[in-house]
C-alpha cells in the first residue's frame, strides 16, 4: 500500500515504537476459514452440476460451474489472506494503541487509550490451534466502537490487555469518559 | 473507567426460579436500602429533603393505566373484526371468535402486565420490577441517571397522567420507562432522583434549592417560540408525513369498495386520463404543485404538533427544554454530557438566515438519533450566541476546502448510478411506449447528466472544514446543511481511510468518532489530499493529547508519571526482529 510518503506525517508524532506486523500464521487461519466458505458456496454448485449431468438442456457442460467455483474461490482463499496481511499493523505507544489495515478500503486509526472503555481478548476454535487471540478493544465512539486486532500471540495479546488495564486505572483523571 | 453495564438484572424463564431469585435479589436491596436510608429520616427532619422523600415501598403504576392499555389495544381488535363489520354474515364468524379468544387473552394480560410491574425510587436507584412469565428486577444507579423525560400525550393529558422515561450514559436505549404514573407522581419522581444526584454532588451541602417545588422549570429561558415562530418554521420545511397517512388511511377501507368506487365513475377518470395523456407537461407540473403544497401543508402541521409552545431553559449546568402541543415532551440535557454542537439547515432556510440547532448527547433518545433539538428555528446569530452558552467555541473565520478532485469523483459515482437505473430501462423499453422525438423515454434520462455535474460541484463548495485549538469543524451537505462542532475534549478515535479508488487520486477521508453520533450524516471530512488529511490526524491527535496532558499536570502537579520511559507501555520484545 502506498503510504510512504503519509507514512512519515504520522510517525513524526508518534515516533518511538516499533510498528508490529501480525503474526504470521493469521494468514493460514484466514485462508482456513476462506477455504470453509468455498466449499460451503462450491458443494451446493456441484450438487446443481450433478442433477443436470444427464440432462439434455444443460447450459454449460457439466463441471463448469463447480470448476469456475473451485478454481475463483482457491485463488481467493489463498491470495486474499496475503494481502490483508501485508495490509495490516499496529503500534502500542504510551498514549495510544495505532492500527493500519484494509486491502480495499485503507484505515488508519489513531484509539487514544484513556478513550477505551474496556479490552477483551478472545479467541475462537481455529485461532485455538495455532495459539493466536484477537484483541478487541472497545471504546464510546459510535461508528467504529470496537476497535479488532487479530492474530496476536495469545500470551501477548493478554499482555497488552493488562497494560493497557494498567493505563486505565492509573489515570489520574477521575472524569467520566463520555 | 468503569464498563457500561452497570444495571444488575435477574431474569429466569421458570416462573418459580425467577421468584426465588427476584426475592432474594429484593432481600439484598432491602437491605443495602435500610442501610442508606437509616440515617436518612434524620436529614429529613432538619428539613433538607422533607418533599424529596424516596419512594420505599414498591409502588404501582397508575390504576388508569389500565383504561389507556385496553384503549390502546382497541385498535388490533377493530382490525380483527373488520370482515365482520363490513360483512356480517355467518361466513365471518372465525373474525369473531378470533376476537373473543384476543379478548380473553388480552384483557388479563393487560390486568396481569398491571399487577406485576412495581418501582421504587431509593436515594441510590431505581428499582423497576416487571414481567409475568419472565420476571425482570432491574435496578438503575441514580447517579448513572442523565436524564428523566417527561411525557404526555393527547389521551394521557386528558387523565392528568404521564409517561417517564430513564436514560443513563451507559446504554444507547431507554433505560426504563413507568407508563404512566399521575403528572404529580411524575414531577416528584424527576425532583427525587435531581435531589439524591444533587448530594452526592454537593456532599450534603445547603438544602437543596425547592424553587422547583411545583415541578416548574427555574433558570434563564435561552430559547422560546411564540407561536408565529413556530408556524414560520414549519413554513420553511416539507414533510412527507401525508403519504403515510394517505397510505394508512387506505388500509383501514375495504379494497372492493375502492374498486367499486373506480368502476362507477370510470367515464370521469376516463376524462381525466385523456386530459392528462393531451397535456403531459401540464399535469406533471400540476401534480408536482400538488405534492408540493401538500407536503408544504403537513410540514407545517407537523412542527406545530412537534414544536409548539417551545421552551428551553438554561438551568445551572444543564439544559431543560419542554414543547409539544398534543404530546408535551420535557426533558434534561446536562451540558458536560453534550458532545457536538450541530446546525443544520436547508436550502430554503438558508436563504433567509434560518438555522436549527442540535446537540449530539450519548443517553440517547432514539426518535432523536443521539441529536437533541435545542432550538427549532432562529437566526444565525442567535443559534450562535445560544450555542456559546451550551458550549464555548470559537468559529474560524475562514473553512478549508476538500480536494476539487471530489468533484470528478462524485460526478462519475452519480453517472455510474444514473446508467444503472438507465440502461435496464432503456433495455426493457417495450416499442410503442412514451418515446418523444423517437427516443425511448429513458434515453431522455441522459439529459440529466449536466445536472449531476452541477450536484456534484455543489457538494463541492459545500463541504469545508477546520481544524482549531478548540476543536474540529466540519460543514457539508446541499440539500440538509450541516455544521457540526467537535470539541477537541470530546474526541474519541481518530481515523483516516482511502478506498482503492482515492489511493489513485491521492485522496483520504478523515474523521473523528464520538460518543453518540448519528449512524448517517456522519462528521466526515471526504476526499481531502492524502497528506493533508494525514497532517490534520496528526493535528487533531495532538491537540487532545495536550489538552489531557495539561489537565493531569493541572491536577498533579507533574507530568503524567505514566509516559516515563521505565513506566510507560511495551509489547514485548519477541519474535519480530
Amino acid at each position: 500500500m502506498e503510504n510512504s510518503s503519509s507514512d512519515a506525517a504520522v510517525s513524526e508524532v508518534l515516533a518511538g515504537d516499533a510498528f508490529h506486523a501480525l503474526d504470521a500464521s493469521i494468514t493460514s487461519i484466514w485462508t482456513i476459514k476462506l477455504l470453509g466458505l468455498t466449499a460451503l458456496l462450491f458443494f451446493p454448485v456441484l450438487f446443481y452440476d450433478l442433477t443436470h449431468l444427464f440432462s439434455h438442456d444443460a447450459w454449460v457442460p457439466f463441471g463448469v460451474l463447480s470448476g469456475t467455483v473451485l478454481a475463483l474461490g482457491l485463488l481467493y482463499s489463498i491470495v486474499w489472506p496475503r494481502l490483508r496481511y501485508r495490509a495490516w499493523g499496529f503500534a502500542l505507544r504510551p498514549e495510544e494503541l495505532y492500527v493500519e489495515h484494509g486491502v480495499i478500503t485503507h484505515v488508519r486509526t489513531v484509539v487514544p487509550l484513556r478513550r477505551i472503555q474496556h479490552v477483551d481478548v478472545s479467541q475462537d476454535l481455529i485461532e485455538r490451534e495455532y495459539a493466536l487471540g484477537r484483541l478487541v478493544v472497545h471504546t464510546a465512539g459510535s461508528r467504529s466502537s470496537d476497535v479488532v486486532v487479530p492474530g496476536l500471540p495469545l500470551a501477548e495479546a493478554e499482555r497488552i490487555r493488562d497494560e493497557v488495564k494498567r493505563f486505565i486505572l492509573e489515570d489520574p483523571l477521575t472524569e467520566d469518559p463520555v | 473507567m468503569p464498563s457500561s453495564a452497570s444495571h444488575s438484572e435477574s431474569e429466569s424463564a421458570e416462573p418459580s426460579q425467577g421468584d426465588a431469585a427476584t426475592a432474594s435479589s429484593q432481600e439484598g436491596e432491602s437491605i443495602a436500602d435500610s442501610e442508606g436510608a437509616g440515617p436518612r429520616p434524620e436529614g429529613a427532619s432538619d428539613g433538607v429533603s422533607a418533599p424529596l422523600g424516596a419512594v420505599r415501598e414498591p409502588q404501582r403504576l397508575h390504576p388508569l393505566t389500565l383504561l389507556l392499555r385496553v384503549g390502546q389495544s382497541l385498535p388490533a381488535l377493530f382490525i380483527i373484526l373488520l370482515p365482520t363489520l363490513q360483512n356480517p354474515s355467518s361466513e365471518n364468524v372465525f373474525s369473531v371468535v378470533f376476537s373473543v379468544l384476543y379478548g380473553v387473552v388480552a384483557l388479563p394480560a393487560i390486568v396481569l402486565q398491571y399487577l406485576r410491574f412495581s418501582y421504587r425510587i431509593t436515594p441510590k436507584q431505581i428499582v423497576i420490577q416487571k414481567g409475568v412469565l419472565k420476571r425482570q428486577n432491574r435496578s438503575i444507579p441514580v447517579e448513572r441517571i442523565q436524564n428523566i423525560q417527561i411525557e404526555e400525550n393527547l389521551v394521557a393529558r386528558l387523565f392528568g397522567l404521564a409517561k417517564v422515561t430513564i436514560e443513563t450514559a451507559g446504554s444507547s436505549a431507554t433505560e426504563g420507562s413507568l407508563e404512566y404514573v399521575s403528572k404529580s407522581d411524575a414531577l416528584d419522581i424527576r425532583r427525587a432522583v435531581r435531589s439524591f444526584q444533587h448530594r452526592d454532588l454537593s456532599d450534603e451541602g445547603e438544602a437543596e434549592e425547592t424553587g422547583e417545588a411545583e415541578g416548574e422549570m427555574t433558570g434563564e429561558t435561552l430559547f422560546a417560540m411564540p407561536l408565529s415562530r413556530v408556524l414560520l418554521s414549519g413554513a420553511f420545511r416539507f414533510s412527507l408525513f401525508y403519504i403515510a397517512l394517505v397510505f394508512s388511511a387506505l388500509q383501514l377501507v375495504d379494497p372492493d369498495l375502492i374498486m367499486r368506487r373506480v368502476l362507477r365513475s370510470q367515464g370521469r377518470i376516463d376524462q381525466i386520463t385523456e386530459a392528462m395523456a393531451a397535456h403531459p407537461a401540464l399535469s406533471i407540473l400540476a401534480s408536482i404543485i400538488v405534492a408540493g403544497v401538500l407536503g408544504w401543508i403537513s410540514g407545517i402541521l407537523v412542527h406545530l404538533a412537534r414544536y409548539y409552545n417551545f421552551q428551553l431553559w438554561l438551568d445551572d449546568d444543564k439544559l431543560r427544554k419542554r414543547h409539544g402541543l398534543f404530546t408535551v415532551t420535557e426533558g434534561t440535557i446536562p451540558l458536560k454530557k453534550v458532545q457536538a454542537l450541530i446546525l443544520r439547515t436547508n436550502p430554503l432556510m438558508r436563504a433567509f438566515g434560518w438555522y436549527e440547532l442540535e446537540v449530539q448527547t450519548v443517553g440517547m433518545n432514539v426518535d432523536e438519533q443521539g441529536h437533541r433539538v435545542v432550538a427549532p428555528f432562529a437566526q444565525y446569530e442567535d443559534i450562535l450566541a445560544m450555542g456559546r452558552r451550551i458550549r464555548s467555541f470559537d468559529l474560524p473565520d475562514t473553512f478549508g476546502s476538500v480536494s476539487p478532485i471530489t468533484i470528478r469523483r462524485r460526478f462519475f459515482r452519480y453517472s455510474l448510478a444514473l446508467s444503472a437505473v438507465l440502461l435496464p430501462s432503456v433495455y426493457f423499453w417495450p416499442t410503442g411506449w412514451w418515446a418523444p422525438a423517437g427516443f425511448a423515454l429513458p434515453w431522455w434520462g441522459v439529459s440529466l447528466v449536466p445536472f449531476l455535474l452541477g450536484w456534484a460541484v455543489l457538494q463541492y463548495r459545500n463541504h469545508d472544514y477546520a481544524v482549531q485549538d478548540d476543536g474540529l469543524y466540519i460543514r457539508r451537505g446541499v440539500l440538509s446543511h450541516y455544521l457540526w462542532i467537535i470539541p477537541t475534549e470530546k474526541h474519541h478515535v481518530f481515523h483516516t481511510s482511502a478506498t482503492i479508488f482515492q489511493r489513485r487520486l491521492n485522496l483520504k477521508t478523515l474523521f473523528v468518532d464520538t460518543a453518540g453520533a448519528a449512524t448517517f450524516a456522519y462528521p466526515e471530512v471526504i476526499d481531502l489530499p492524502a497528506e493533508e488529511a494525514d497532517a490534520q490526524l496528526d493535528q487533531l491527535y495532538r491537540r487532545f493529547q495536550t489538552l489531557y496532558r495539561t489537565r493531569i499536570e493541572a491536577l498533579t502537579g507533574a507530568p503524567d508519571t505514566r509516559l516515563d520511559e521505565d513506566e510507560r507501555l511495551h509489547l514485548p520484545v519477541s519474535d519480530d526482529s
